[in-house]
């Protein structure tokens, strides 16, 4: 039960970081429209800024399974 | 732990292979450096022959991949670090190899070997120790102003930012990793036990449970290896090249426009 409740709160932080790929998206999108020669430039970096927000959601996820399956 | 996955008749076996106490991921490293060591001697036995009896002629198959590959590399790094690193395609380029073989390795059913936390952790301790070390060579003893530089009382704030970007590189590949592997396991658990729930009165115990995994995992692998795989060699690659970049010297035009203009 404890270890579960632990999860829990340790995902919560999974929140933000989708909120943070949300905004890099859609300024990555807005950017692309506006100027359709950068296409390809504006794909990779927003593929490579996508998964740099994604870091502490991974850092979250690694914990609760640590809390789950090993503590 | 939910553990059905092919791997476990492998783990055990590794453990105990020649009498030591290894764990599974190491003899997949070893295997990943062996297909590595393999296809660099291919490669370099075929330049040798070409390059001694026809010279002259375009490259062709496994060559051109490898031409293609370390002029891709070079370049990248002249253009990430400046002129000064010349010679950094080389460790870059195997770093990048490695990687992206150690993630693709998770499709043979075998862990991956980026699924031990020791192998990330190499890795984010070579660009560490790199960082520092380019710092220390281009600067000599002004090494150590990093530590004080706005202001003296700045010193354990510093001490502690310089772990930083160890830290955030390893956890970052040990995650994924890691979070792809558990799903997977997870996945094939449940596929399994719905299969043998389905067919599990008319096959026999060992056949009734490989029927709806197939086609569903093929997907899921696609994603957390493949392309979690290429993608994390790529922040890896380029942070790894930003942050030595940054300790390189300064270039002689970037100091004119500094001081102004003179």
């Amino acid at each position: 039960m404890d270890a579960a409740l632990c999860a829990a709160i340790a995902i919560f932080a999974t929140f933000p970081s989708a909120i943070g790929e949300a905004w890099v998206c859609t300024v990555a999108i807005n950017g692309m429209s506006r100027n359709p020669d950068m296409y390809s430039k504006l794909r990779t970096s927003l593929i490579l800024s996508c998964s740099l927000v994604e870091t502490t959601a991974i850092y979250s996820f690694v914990i609760a399974i640590l809390v789950l399956f090993v503590g | 732990m939910i553990n059905v996955y092919a791997s476990d008749s492998f783990n055990e076996r590794a453990s105990k292979l020649l009498d030591w106490d290894l764990a599974p991921e190491v003899i997949t490293s070893l295997m990943c450096v062996i297909i590595i060591i393999i296809l660099t001697i291919i490669i370099g036995c075929q330049a040798t022959y070409h390059r001694k009896h026809h010279p002259y002629k375009k490259t062709k198959g496994l060559l051109y991949l490898g031409e293609f590959g370390v002029t891709y590399f070079d370049n990248m790094v002249e253009d990430m670090m400046g002129p000064k690193f010349k010679g950094f395609g080389g460790y870059i380029m195997i770093i990048a190899v490695y990687l992206f073989l150690a993630f693709i390795f998770g499709l043979t059913g075998l862990p991956s070997p980026m699924t031990n936390l020791a192998v990330p952790l190499t890795f984010g301790l070579s660009t560490f120790v790199m960082i520092h070390a380019t710092s220390f060579k281009f600067k000599g003893w002004r090494y150590f102003k990093r530590y004080i530089d706005p202001n003296p009382v700045f010193l354990p704030i510093n001490l502690i930012s310089m772990w930083s970007p160890l830290i955030s590189l390893t956890c970052r590949l040990f995650g994924n990793a890691i979070s792809g592997w558990v799903l997977m396991s997870i996945v094939y658990y449940a596929l399994e036990s719905l299969s043998d729930m389905i067919f599990g009165g008319v096959l026999a115990a060992g056949l009734s449970s490989i029927w709806i995994a197939p086609f569903i995992a093929p997907a899921l692998h696609c994603y957390f290896d493949l392309f979690a795989g290429f993608i994390q060699t790529t922040v890896f690659i380029f942070y790894s090249q930003i942050m030595i970049g940054r300790e390189g010297p300064e270039d002689a035009e970037e100091k004119l426009s500094l001081e102004g203009g003179h």
